[in-house]
């Protein structure tokens, strides 16, 4: 299958915060339809690197996305959701609030709703659709996300640490989500702490330390050696 | 039916003993259908105030109206309705402060707390300017509301403003909402938070000014929140927040306004407003308290 997400360039990117390099000089190709993972330290600069690539972060260098035809859908599965958790949105609010077919105070429509059942149950959060946005747990409120990150389907997933807060069956989950986005030439660039699931399942990776460290295939760069290496020292000064 | 008759019907049905008695005045009627104007109005909009953490600087719009009426006047706007200076002050008030939000790195309070300073001191210099030309207690209607003022232009403009901000809100809704939720997630999903952000700013300032003669400077911007803060207490959805926004704003203001009229008491109606839809915030609260199922799952 041909794939129809981009491939995406990065050219000497380099950011800075109040004085502070966050990033220096990044380049990197992602394939189309892809899985490319970002692995590295706390303070690396992966998720900066993906908030420039949103456009969230004034930056130096160049980012060039590569459709294969009309630009496609972008989703964003950010690290964690910080909200103000006392407030009265349902499950069901937030997913069809992000449908905007109707405004959030009326009922949505039965195909909406019955859409939304679809999404929570591909998820595994079939019977929480009532439940308020700031009672669910962390891994659920990760499923949540991904959810809205699958409807409509993407071209691209952008993916920040999804399994930070996921058990076991919540990885398993996001797991067999990301091979049904590489059947369907998604790209999917994904920010993981979880290198056994990156050398399972990524196409390639890169390491990333304000600078990328290294990078390759996968299954044969990430070896115990420089695992230690890039993870055994702080982000570099 | 043109406006003029269903006044009359009103009052007629008043004098008869089917409304209550304070409608038998011309005055009384006007300021009711204003109440039915502003309280779904500000119900409405307050669910978003609270939710974008709003409340502090839809006070800070209230407070500068009063240096807004001080500019019209000095201006030479009549001074029961120096709109012109109200709208245009307040609109660059509420913008300026939205613009340097996030420019100098400053919390909201505390840029709401020197902006809001800086206005009551113009506000107070031109008023002594003024003292000697206008009864200064003319001011006391725009800070606390004053239902004897309100005429036809006055409902004719909170109609007009009424009409928008409804139907603005009701279209943009989920966008504001989601905006305020996350808005990394919504700049991904293609809306323009910072447009909205100074497109909601201009709601509220709109609202404020077009509900001062009715609630007051002081005060309007409490009924943008307190019918909002009580609904989220006890409500268990979005819809349900809303409805009961708006429904508890209506309550309040329509109550307000008639209660003083009906018992004689010398309450401003600002004031007679807020005092209810405080009392419904406590009858929230102690719900809240009370059943078990309000308290929903978040401690």
């Amino acid at each position: 299958m041909s794939p129809r997400g981009p491939g995406i360039a990065l050219a000497g990117v380099g950011l800075s915060l109040g004085g502070t390099k966050v990033l220096a000089d990044v380049s990197l190709a992602v394939r189309p339809g892809s899985i490319h993972a970002i692995v590295g330290p706390n303070g690396g600069g992966k998720s900066s690197l993906l908030r420039c690539l949103l456009g969230q972060m004034p930056h130096r260098g160049r980012i060039v996305l590569d459709w294969p035809g009309e630009a496609g859908r972008i989703a964003y599965v950010p690290q964690a959701l910080q909200f103000d958790t006392g407030l009265p949105m349902t499950v069901r609010d937030f997913l069809a609030t992000l449908s905007g077919e109707r405004p959030a105070f009326l009922r949505p429509r039965p195909a909406t709703l019955a859409r939304i059942e679809a999404q929570l149950e591909h998820m595994g959060l079939a019977g929480k659709a009532d439940r308020r946005m700031g009672a669910l747990s962390g891994g659920e409120r990760q499923r949540v996300l991904l959810a809205q990150a699958l409807d409509p389907a993407p071209d691209l997933l952008i993916l920040d640490e999804p399994m930070a807060a996921l058990d076991e069956a919540g990885a398993r989950m996001i797991e067999a989500v990301l091979q049904e986005l590489r059947a369907q030439g998604v790209t999917v660039l994904w920010v993981e702490h979880d290198l056994a699931a990156v050398r399972r399942l990524a196409d390639r990776v890169t390491a990333l330390n304000r600078g990328v460290v290294f990078e390759g295939e996968a299954r044969s760069v990430l070896t115990p050696e420089r695992v230690l290496d890039l993870l055994s020292h702080r982000a570099a000064a | 039916m043109s406006f003029e008759s269903f006044r009359l019907s009103v009052q007629a049905l008043a004098e008869a003993g089917w409304l209550p008695s304070a409608l038998s005045w011309g005055f009384a009627v006007n300021a009711l259908l204003a109440g039915l104007i502003v309280g779904p109005m500000l119900g409405s909009l307050g669910t978003l105030v609270v939710v974008r953490r709003h409340a502090f600087f839809a006070e800070a719009v209230g407070h500068a109206a009063l240096t807004g009426v001080a500019i019209g006047i000095l201006a030479g706007e009549p001074y029961t309705a120096p709109y012109g200076a109200l709208f245009g002050y307040c609109l660059i008030f509420a913008i300026g402060l939205d613009y340097l939000r996030g420019r100098t790195g400053l919390s909201a309070d505390t840029l709401i707390g020197v902006f809001l300073s800086m206005s009551l001191a113009l506000g107070a210099s031109i008023l002594l300017i003024l003292a000697g030309r206008i009864n200064v207690h003319i001011l006391e209607n725009v800070l606390f509301g004053s239902i004897l003022t309100v005429n036809g232009v006055d409902l004719a403009l909170l109609a007009a403003v009424g009409l928008v901000v409804i139907a603005l809100t009701a279209v943009l809704y989920n966008r504001f909402m989601l905006s305020s939720f996350h808005p990394a997630l919504a700049l991904v999903r293609g809306l323009p938070v910072r447009r909205l952000d100074y497109l909601f700013v201009m709601l509220i300032t709109v609202v404020t000014v077009a509900s001062l003669k009715i609630v007051g400077a002081v005060l309007v911007g409490a009924l943008l929140v307190i019918p909002a803060a009580a609904a989220r207490i006890v409500a268990r959805s979005l819809a349900g927040f809303w409805w009961l926004s708006i429904g508890i704003a209506t309550f309040s203001t329509l109550a307000g306004i008639l209660l003083p009229m009906q018992f004689d008491l010398p309450v401003p109606s600002g004031a007679a407003i807020i005092l209810v839809a405080g009392s419904c915030f406590l009858i929230c609260t102690a719900l809240r308290a009370l059943v078990p199922g309000l308290k929903g799952n978040v401690l």
